[in-house]
């Protein structure tokens, strides 16, 4: 389970994120949706302790993969010795690389060096470290950016087996409302670090209606 | 988890340039010196060696540093790594112990020095025994020191220039040695004393101990450092 309760961080004078409230169950994909700078990695960050709340607290229940927008790896290592060296500093064992290299679709990149991977094939290989070891919660920050269209429908199928097939509880942000109706169960909308609605994922239309009215009303307020 | 970090980070330092243009650059510097030295000596003596190299050591050695943190925080690597509560000690412990390897590969070619001087003169055994023992804990010392100024920031420049002042800073403590009340206290700190005696054959377990305690204390607070980021 993933739990954030009254979450505030404030960068020097101003605050990123303020009063933030929200659970992700186990088998569940939350979509994390919010405008650019609303407070969505700084959210994230919070709930993985990279950064400490100035009020409130975070919990992530056993073990968590993470996923960062702009995922690096070490240019020098081949993925498989990329992935070999994280399985070992999460403690599981290396037996678990070749069913995350198959997972995530990067197993004929095996023996490649990180230097010459696409931005698409490095955010997959940041996706199989994050599956190492079969973490009990999943904080995935825009997951499909970069990714080819197909790379997106196979990235979507596992997200969502993940929470259906592995009962984890899945936190993922994204930019884009289609990949929130397809794949999550709930969504979580943050507009100046302020989470103004939270509500089950419903069709498209009907969320992109809902988005664009809270922005827009947040915009005016 | 330490193994797993020390082999990582010799791999990603040696498909890098800058251990080959450093050890390069060493050698370079090292010899024109020592022959220099050798030639006002006119006598074939292993002893100037030490210093010269502890000195241009101090210089190099932010270099193969500077990148073990500060990289990692810059590029995002770090982050992957403690959200998945990985702690800072292994981390700490396995990038000193690549860069002091490091470290030692980049000098071990100064015993070709000894072995051309052989050819002149019967330079003693301990002088030289002695004094790469004070070269190797002199550089554990330096690569911690620059280790921690790794872990203090996200710049790998400015993490070679804090790590080449706080070197500096030990190197020339002795310097104050005339000042009435701090000069004996001073000359304790001076990594370049140490290495002096080491250096003329004596080595004595005081020094041995400093050194050690100056690697212990500089990788506990790189420790402290590192887990402090998410303080910032």
């Amino acid at each position: 389970m993933i739990r954030a309760s009254g979450l505030t961080r404030r960068f020097g004078g101003r605050e990123a994120v303020r009063d933030v409230t929200f659970a992700v169950e186990p088998g569940e994909v939350v979509g994390f949706l919010g405008p650019n700078g609303a407070g969505k990695s700084t959210t994230m960050r919070l709930l993985l302790d990279l950064l400490r709340p100035h009020g409130g607290d975070a919990a992530v229940d056993g073990s968590v993969g993470y996923l960062p927008e702009q995922f690096a790896a070490y240019d020098a290592l081949g993925v498989r010795s990329y992935l070999h060296f994280m399985a070992r500093m999460k403690g599981v064992g290396t037996d678990d690389v070749p069913r995350v290299l198959e997972a995530a679709g990067v197993a004929d990149l095996a023996r490649r060096p990180v230097a010459r991977l696409s931005k698409g094939q490095r955010q997959r290989v940041g996706m199989a470290q994050a599956l190492l070891g079969r973490p009990a919660a999943y904080v995935l920050d825009e997951p499909t950016q970069g990714l080819d269209p197909k790379q997106v429908v196979d990235t979507r199928r596992l997200i969502r087996s993940l929470a259906t097939d592995d009962g984890a509880a899945v936190l993922l942000s994204t930019h884009l409302l289609a990949e929130v109706a397809a794949m999550c169960d709930r969504v979580v909308v943050i507009v100046r670090g302020r989470i103004v609605a939270e509500d089950r994922t419903t069709d498209l239309p009907d969320l992109e209606a809902k988005f664009l009215r809270l922005v827009g009303e947040s915009e005016l307020a | 988890m330490t193994r797993a970090v020390v082999r990582k980070d010799l791999t990603v330092l040696w498909a890098s340039p800058i251990p080959y243009v450093v050890g390069a650059l060493f050698h370079l510097a090292l010899g024109l010196l020592y022959v220099d030295q050798l030639e006002v000596r006119r006598q074939a003596v292993v002893q100037p060696l030490f210093p010269l190299a502890g000195f241009l050591l101090l210089v190099m050695a932010p270099l193969l540093t500077m990148r073990s943190f500060a990289e990692e925080a810059r590029t995002g690597t770090l982050d992957v790594l403690q959200a998945a509560r990985v702690r800072a000690a292994p981390m700490v412990l396995g990038k000193w112990l690549a860069a002091w390897m490091t470290g030692l590969a980049v000098f071990a070619p100064a015993l070709l020095f000894v072995l051309l001087l052989s050819w002149w003169g019967e330079p003693d055994a301990g002088p030289v025994i002695a004094g790469f023992a004070g070269l190797a804990l002199f550089t554990a010392t330096l690569t911690g020191l620059g280790v921690l100024a790794s872990s203090l920031s996200s710049s790998q420049p400015v993490a070679a220039i804090v790590a080449l002042f706080l070197s500096l800073l030990f190197w020339f403590a002795d310097v104050a040695d005339q000042a009435p009340q701090a000069g004996s206290l001073l000359l304790r700190f001076s990594l370049r004393e140490r290495l002096r005696s080491f250096a003329s054959g004596v080595v004595d377990t005081s020094d041995v101990a400093w050194f050690v305690l100056l690697v212990v204390a500089t990788l506990a607070l790189a420790a402290q450092a590192v887990e402090g980021r998410r303080l910032r």
